[in-house]
C-alpha cells in the first residue's frame, strides 16, 4: 500500500489499479492513445501492468488482454480473444455479470460498470480464485468498449483467512486451557452423579434383599439413578460444546440464556473452592448479537479469575456476583464482582497484554483474549477496584436493535 | 447397632445426600440429612450420638471449616470425610485435625458402611466411658473429706496399719472408712477402685 496525494493536497490511499475506473468520454485527451504512442508502445504499457487487463466489446467478447491476465488465467491471448468474458468467470458470477452488462446497456444502471467488485474468476484448469474486478467504460469512435482490471486476491484472502484461523485457534486453545484449569472441578462434577448412582444401586440391592416389600422406595431410587446418569451426560455435553473447535458465528441471543448455559460449569468451578456464586440476571434483558461460545468464554474466564482471586479469602468473603444490566448508554453491561484483595493499579496497563499473568499457572492469555473478543463485538472490557475491597471486571455489548 | 445412633450426613448435592440416606436406611441405620454445614451447626445438639459424614467440598462453609466449628463446640462425634479425587492433601489435613477417617468418591457401599459402623461404635464407647466417668465422679462427690483421704491412701496400696498411722486414726476407724468408700463407690475390688480413681484423675486433668 502506498500513499498518493490528490490534487487538492489531501492524502488518500492509492486505489489499486482500476478500483475506481472512470468512464472516459470519447474525444478526451487520451482518446487517441494508439496513434500517439504507437501500438507497440501501448502493448508494452499494458503488459507491464501487474493487474490483468482485458478490453471487452459491447457483446461481452474479449478483444484485448495483457500478459498478466494471460498468466493469471492460464490461457494464451489467442485462446481468449473473441471469447465471452464468462469463460473466465465462475458459473455463478458469469450469469450475474451478463445481467449487469445487459442491464447497463439497457438502462444505464451501474451494477459493475464504474464500480469495483469482488468476483470469482476461473482459470483454464477450472480452478476458481477470488479477484477484484473493476470495469470501466470507454467510448471510442462511436463504439463502446469496457476495460476490465483484474487483481488476484488469492494471497490477500489467504492471509485474511489465516489471521482469522489463527485467532480462532488461539481462542480454542484458551478455551481448552480454561477447561484444563477446571478439570478437577469437572471430574468432581461427573463423580457426583456416579457416586450417587453407585450408592442408590447399592441401597436398592440391600432393600430388595430384605424381605419387606419396599418396591416404592426402589422405584423412586431407580428414577433418581436415571436422572443422575443424564446429569453426568449433560456435564460432558457442556464441556464438549464449549471446547470443540468451531467456526465463528454470530446470532441474536439473550445474555440470560447465554449465561444460563455455562452456569453449571461456572458453579462447579466456584464450588470446588467453596465459593458462593450468585447470578443477578433479569430474564427481560434485551437481545445482543454475539458469538455465543466466545462470550461464554469471556464470562467463564472472568469468573475463573474471580475464583482465583478469593480462593484464599475467609469464608464470608468467598463470594462472587455476576450481574447483567442495561447501562445508561443503552449498552448491555455484565459485571463480575469479587471480594478479593483487588488489583494493584500499577498493573492496570499490563493486565490486558498477552502472556502477562500473576498466577503461577496459566498462560496469561485470558484477559487479552477476552478483551479482543469484546472489542470485536463492539463492546468494552475493563475493571475497577471497589471501595469495600475486591474488584469488578465488567464488559459491555451493544444491544441488538429491534426489528 | 445402637438404637440411639444417627448418622448426620452433610452434602450439598441432593442426589448424593439422598442416596446416602437410602443406603443407611437399607441397613437400618437412622440418618439425618443436611444440605449445608451451616444447617448442621444450626441444628446441633450436644446429645447427638452416632457420627458425621461430611463432603469435604461445599459452597459456603467447607467440610474442613465445619470440622473446626464442631471442635469448638466440643463435639466428640467422629467425622468421616467424603472426598473427591484430588482432595487427598485436604483429607490428610482433616485427619491431622482429628477426623475419624476419609473415604474417596466413588466408594464401595460396604466400605463406607464399615467405617460408619466403626465410627458409631467408637462414639458409643466414648459415650459409655464418659457416662461411667460421670457416674464415678458423682459417687466420688458423696465421699466425706476423710473418706477421700482414706481412698487416696488405699489406691496407693498402703496397708490399713500404715494409713492409720499416717492419718492418726485407729486401725478400726480406717477399716470402717475403707468399707464405706468401697460401698459408696460401688467398687467390688481394690483393682476396680484403682481404675475409678484413675478415671477421676483423668477428668480432673482434662478439666484443668
Amino acid at each position: 500500500m502506498v500513499w498518493a496525494t490528490r490534487k487538492s493536497g489531501t492524502d488518500t490511499r492509492s486505489p489499486a489499479l482500476g478500483e475506481h475506473p472512470a468512464t472516459v468520454p470519447a474525444g478526451a485527451s487520451n482518446a487517441g492513445l494508439d496513434s500517439e504512442l504507437g501500438a507497440a508502445e501501448f502493448d508494452a504499457l499494458l503488459n507491464a501492468a501487474i493487474d490483468g487487463i482485458m478490453v471487452i466489446d459491447e457483446q461481452g467478447l474479449i478483444v484485448r488482454v495483457n500478459r498478466s491476465a494471460e498468466s493469471m488465467l492460464g490461457y494464451s491471448a489467442e485462446q481468449l480473444l473473441g471469447r465471452s468474458l464468462n469463460m473466465i468467470m465462475s458459473d455463478e458470477d458469469a450469469g450475474r455479470h451478463d445481467n449487469y452488462v445487459g442491464q447497463y446497456l439497457r438502462t444505464g444502471r451501474r451494477r459493475i460498470i464504474g464500480i469495483g467488485r469482488e468476483v470469482l474468476a476461473r482459470r483454464k484448469d477450472g480452478s476458481v480464485f477470488p479477484v477484484s474486478l473493476s470495469v470501466g467504460e470507454v467510448r471510442l469512435k462511436g463504439e463502446i468498449r469496457f476495460v476490465g482490471l483484474m487483481r488476484d486476491l488469492t494471497a490477500e484472502k489467504q492471509a485474511e483467512e489465516e489471521a482469522l484461523h489463527h485467532r480462532e485457534e488461539m481462542m480454542h486453545v484458551s478455551r481448552l486451557t480454561t477447561m484444563g484449569e477446571m478439570a478437577a472441578a469437572m471430574a468432581h462434577e461427573i463423580n457426583q452423579p456416579l457416586s450417587a448412582i453407585a450408592t442408590y444401586t447399592a441401597a436398592c440391592l440391600r432393600l430388595i434383599a430384605r424381605d419387606e416389600s419396599n418396591i416404592t422406595e426402589v422405584v423412586s431410587a431407580l428414577e433418581s439413578i436415571n436422572a443422575q446418569a443424564h446429569r453426568a451426560g449433560e456435564v460432558i455435553r457442556r464441556i464438549r460444546s464449549f471446547t470443540r473447535s468451531r467456526e465463528l458465528s454470530r446470532r441474536p441471543v439473550t445474555i440470560t440464556s447465554l449465561i444460563e448455559e455455562i452456569r453449571p460449569l461456572a458453579e462447579l468451578d466456584a464450588k470446588a473452592s467453596s465459593i458462593r456464586l450468585d447470578f443477578s440476571l433479569d430474564p427481560s434483558l434485551p437481545e445482543i448479537v454475539a458469538d455465543v461460545v466466545q462470550i461464554q468464554q469471556v464470562v467463564l474466564n472472568l469468573i475463573r479469575n474471580g475464583v482465583d482471586a478469593i480462593r484464599e479469602s475467609p469464608a464470608e468473603r468467598r463470594k462472587l456476583l455476576l450481574e447483567a444490566t442495561v447501562g445508561t448508554d443503552s449498552q448491555l453491561r455484565i459485571a463480575i464482582t469479587d471480594q478479593g484483595p483487588g488489583i494493584d493499579e500499577s498493573l492496570r496497563d499490563r493486565l490486558f497484554t498477552p502472556f502477562f499473568t500473576t498466577k503461577s499457572t496459566g498462560m496469561g492469555m485470558g484477559l487479552a483474549i477476552s478483551r479482543s473478543i469484546i472489542t470485536a463485538h463492539g463492546g468494552t472490557l475493563d475493571f475497577r477496584n471497589n471501595v469495600d475491597g475486591g474488584a469488578t471486571f465488567w464488559f459491555t455489548l451493544p444491544i441488538h436493535p429491534e426489528e | 447397632m445402637n438404637e440411639l445412633s444417627t448418622v448426620f450426613v452433610v452434602d450439598d448435592d441432593q442426589a448424593v445426600r439422598d442416596s446416602l440416606g437410602l443406603l443407611l436406611k437399607s441397613v437400618g441405620i437412622n440418618s439425618r440429612l443436611f444440605d449445608s454445614a451451616q444447617a448442621l451447626i444450626d441444628a446441633y445438639d450436644p446429645d447427638w450420638r452416632g457420627c458425621v459424614v461430611l463432603d469435604i467440598r461445599m459452597p459456603g462453609m467447607s467440610g474442613m471449616e465445619l470440622q473446626q466449628q464442631l471442635i469448638e463446640l466440643h463435639c466428640a462425634l467422629p467425622v468421616i470425610f467424603i472426598t473427591g479425587h484430588g482432595d487427598v492433601p485436604m483429607a490428610v489435613d482433616a485427619m491431622q485435625k482429628g477426623a475419624f477417617d476419609f473415604i474417596q468418591k466413588p466408594f464401595r457401599d460396604q466400605e463406607l458402611l464399615d467405617r460408619i459402623n466403626q465410627a458409631i461404635n467408637l462414639d458409643a464407647a466414648q459415650r459409655s466411658e464418659e457416662e461411667q466417668q460421670r457416674a464415678v465422679g458423682e459417687r466420688y462427690e458423696t465421699l466425706t473429706p476423710r473418706e477421700r483421704e482414706v481412698m487416696e491412701c488405699v489406691v496407693r496400696g498402703l496397708a490399713n496399719k500404715v494409713i492409720a498411722m499416717d492419718l492418726e486414726l485407729s486401725q478400726r476407724t480406717v477399716e470402717i472408712h475403707r468399707a464405706r468408700v468401697m460401698e459408696k463407690m460401688h467398687a467390688r475390688s481394690l483393682a476396680e477402685l484403682v481404675r475409678m480413681s484413675l478415671m477421676i484423675e483423668g477428668t480432673a486433668g482434662s478439666r484443668a
